[in-house]
């Protein structure tokens, strides 16, 4: 079933890739293929492979739970969140934030995982700041 | 006597002080990481990739720590194989139908020891193999045009297709996938812009470094999320015991045997440790034929074989990303894309524009192996306790690291939500049963492709027969034709023997 409804989005997208690939404006060009000719040439060869998918989809073996829903959720939901305020609030609270978070998902005791975000979102700082000298953000709170 | 030379201009590179020291980094990250169940070689080279191109080293520093870390892991792989009955990475599942046994009989030591020196052999040969294979191979493809570079992908995809993952038109799908994501951005033929969707950001293409961690750490993180729950794995005490010297008299031809095999499956385009080890564990298992009884309960041979192979082909991969710019395995489709944002195509001439790339790289991996026997020997027990790390203090870790990779290369939170996206999107296809490298694969060499079809059909004026013209294209026409039908004649040949699934690692 999820083959199916993957394939059957893999056919729309072909069939879009087709129509945009067609319509690009061409000012000029020197060689004889150009730049639509690949393009269409995959997605002919994806819709081909799709139907395939479609007329023998594999089993799907993936039947989450609740459980595994709401746990997949809120990690996405942490890694949107983290991805937000990395740049807005700086490094270290949103790693503070982010990091809480996934120690605690992975089992770790509420106060626990705070600690030891704590710990890794300062001491990351300035290792990654100014030992490796990368670009890290301070962030607004921090008057960066 | 001219190869010589280069190794010494190699070991020239590879001594020098920092490239001595991100050769130890590399091995080291790389036995952890191998060690560590849940992130393999491939996350980990993902992950350290920004972090080094951020950091501003020279292509040739760089590749030196990827590298380290992609061999290392295949060392470090086996430590969770044997003592936790759970391989490390994809390349270790085989270690565990004997090492866990031999553990479990209180031959921790021993096991762990036996198969550190096979590792190191493996490796060892395979870079003997690969230093006389590898300057006769760019010789041959330097004469190698436009047409001929379009067979070799195409060959490549036919071996990913038919020999990794659960079905061939599942793995065609991701090659396409990634093909398709390499053509968005300015067209570098006409100026067009392609697929863009008027998102500034995708002017000048995808950005590969966002789609190999989005597809590959991310989605591994909403995987560890998944599968969690309270584990209680248990580590095998290690033991007093230690290989004895007829140990290795014993497994000497096994290795030998399983170090061709492995360098000879790295070098296929696509294939790499997993179905190493699998085909070198298989054979000996064959070869051994009326004495077999002990293979899955606890053999040396059977511990010797896989370890040897999926070593060998580490560097065996290396031999095509090297010579002709093609990955033998995802975790060096990685690599060659890391070469590529160093403004270096790997390929023939790199071996004449950039020997201190190429050769140093290579006596890179001679320091690094001997490295690696002293960490996986005598520091052994140091990696054993670092198993015991929990994830709830590893995958903050990594998501962080994650996060600040990506941010580094354009200081951009776009690249950031683009990367959890495609964590989302690689996640779901893992759940479908397709593999991740091909969509690897393919966007990697996707560019090099569409541009040597289209250089060829200029040089023809729009003929596609030159696709079939001279020797080498026959040749190369064949091998994926070969390659096309070999599994399914196998199979017939074979029938009734149940296929064994491999993914890719």
């Amino acid at each position: 079933m999820y083959d199916r409804i993957f394939a059957g989005a893999l056919l729309l997208l072909s069939g879009l890739i087709v129509w945009t690939a067609v319509g690009f404006d061409v000012p000029f060009q020197y060689e004889p293929l150009g730049p639509k000719a690949f393009p269409i040439l995959l997605s002919v060869l994806l819709a081909l492979a799709a139907l395939w998918l479609i007329i023998r989809p594999s089993e799907n073996d993936w039947l989450p739970d609740r459980k595994i829903l709401v746990k997949l959720l809120s990690g996405l939901v942490v890694m949107g969140a983290y991805a937000a305020l990395f740049e807005t609030a700086g490094f270290i609270p949103a790693t503070f934030l982010a990091g809480t978070a996934f120690s605690y998902f992975f089992g770790e005791k509420p106060l626990r995982a705070a600690a030891y975000a704590l710990v890794l979102s300062v001491s990351s700082y300035f290792l990654l700041k100014d030992v490796l000298q990368l670009n890290v953000p301070v962030g607004a709170l921090l008057g960066g | 006597m001219e190869t010589l030379n280069f190794l010494a201009t190699g070991f020239s590179v590879a001594l020098a002080p920092m490239n001595l020291l991100l050769v130890l980094v590399g091995c080291f990250l790389g036995t952890l990481i191998g060690s560590l169940p849940g992130i393999g070689p491939i996350n980990g080279v993902a992950i350290l990739l920004p972090l080094a191109y951020a950091m501003g080293f020279p292509p040739e520093s760089a590749l030196i720590l990827l590298a380290g870390v992609y061999y290392g892991a295949e060392y470090g792989g086996r430590i969770s194989s044997i003592l936790l009955n759970v391989p490390g990475d994809a390349g270790a599942i085989m270690t565990t139908l004997d090492g866990y046994p031999m553990s479990k009989r209180g031959e921790g030591g021993r096991a762990l020891a036996l198969s550190a020196v096979s590792s190191f052999a493996g490796s060892m040969g395979a870079l003997l193999l690969m230093v006389m294979s590898a300057p006769l191979l760019s010789q041959l493809a330097i004469r190698f045009g436009p047409s001929e570079y379009v067979w070799l992908m195409i060959f490549a995809f036919t071996c990913l297709a038919t020999m990794v993952g659960s079905r061939p038109v599942k793995t065609m799908v991701g090659v396409l996938i990634g093909l398709l994501l390499a053509t968005v951005g300015v067209d570098s033929g006409t100026g067009v812009l392609r697929f863009t969707l008027g998102i500034p950001n995708f002017f000048d293409g995808v950005d590969f470094l966002v789609v190999v961690i989005g597809l590959f750490a991310i989605s591994e993180v909403l995987a560890l999320l998944e599968q969690w729950a309270r584990n209680d794995l248990v580590i095998t005490p290690v033991g007093k015991s230690f290989v004895s010297f007829a140990d290795l008299v014993a497994v000497r031809w096994v290795v030998l045997r399983s170090t061709v095999i492995g360098f000879l499956i790295g070098v296929l385009p696509g294939t790499g440790a997993s179905i190493a080890s699998a085909v070198a564990y298989g054979s000996e298992k064959r070869m051994a034929e009326g004495d077999n009884d002990q293979f899955g309960k606890g053999d040396i041979r059977g511990l010797a074989a896989p370890e040897a192979a999926n070593n060998a082909s580490a560097a065996g991969s290396m031999v095509p990303m090297l010579t002709l710019g093609i990955p033998g395995s995802g975790t060096t489709a990685i690599l060659l894309g890391a070469l590529m944002m160093f403004n270096i195509t790997p390929g023939p001439l790199l071996f004449e524009q950039n020997p201190e790339i190429a050769w140093g790289l290579i006596a890179s991996m001679f320091i690094g192996n001997i490295v690696l026997l002293f960490m996986n020997l005598p520091l052994i027990n140091f990696f054993v306790r670092l198993l015991s790390i929990r994830q709830a203090y590893l995958v903050p870790v990594i998501v962080m690291l994650t996060f600040v990779g990506i941010y580094s290369i354009h200081g951009d939170s776009f690249d950031l939500f683009f990367m959890v996206v495609l964590g989302i999107f690689g996640f779901l296809l893992r759940k479908m049963h397709f593999s991740l490298a091909p969509v690897i694969l393919g966007l990697v060499l996707g560019e090099v492709l569409e541009e040597n079809l289209r250089r060829a059909l200029s040089i023809s004026g729009g003929d596609w027969a030159i696709l079939l013209n001279g020797p080498m294209t026959y040749v190369l026409a064949a091998a994926t034709l070969t390659a096309l039908l070999a599994p399914s004649l196998w199979r017939f040949w074979k029938q009734g023997r149940r296929a064994m699934p491999l993914e890719a690692e």
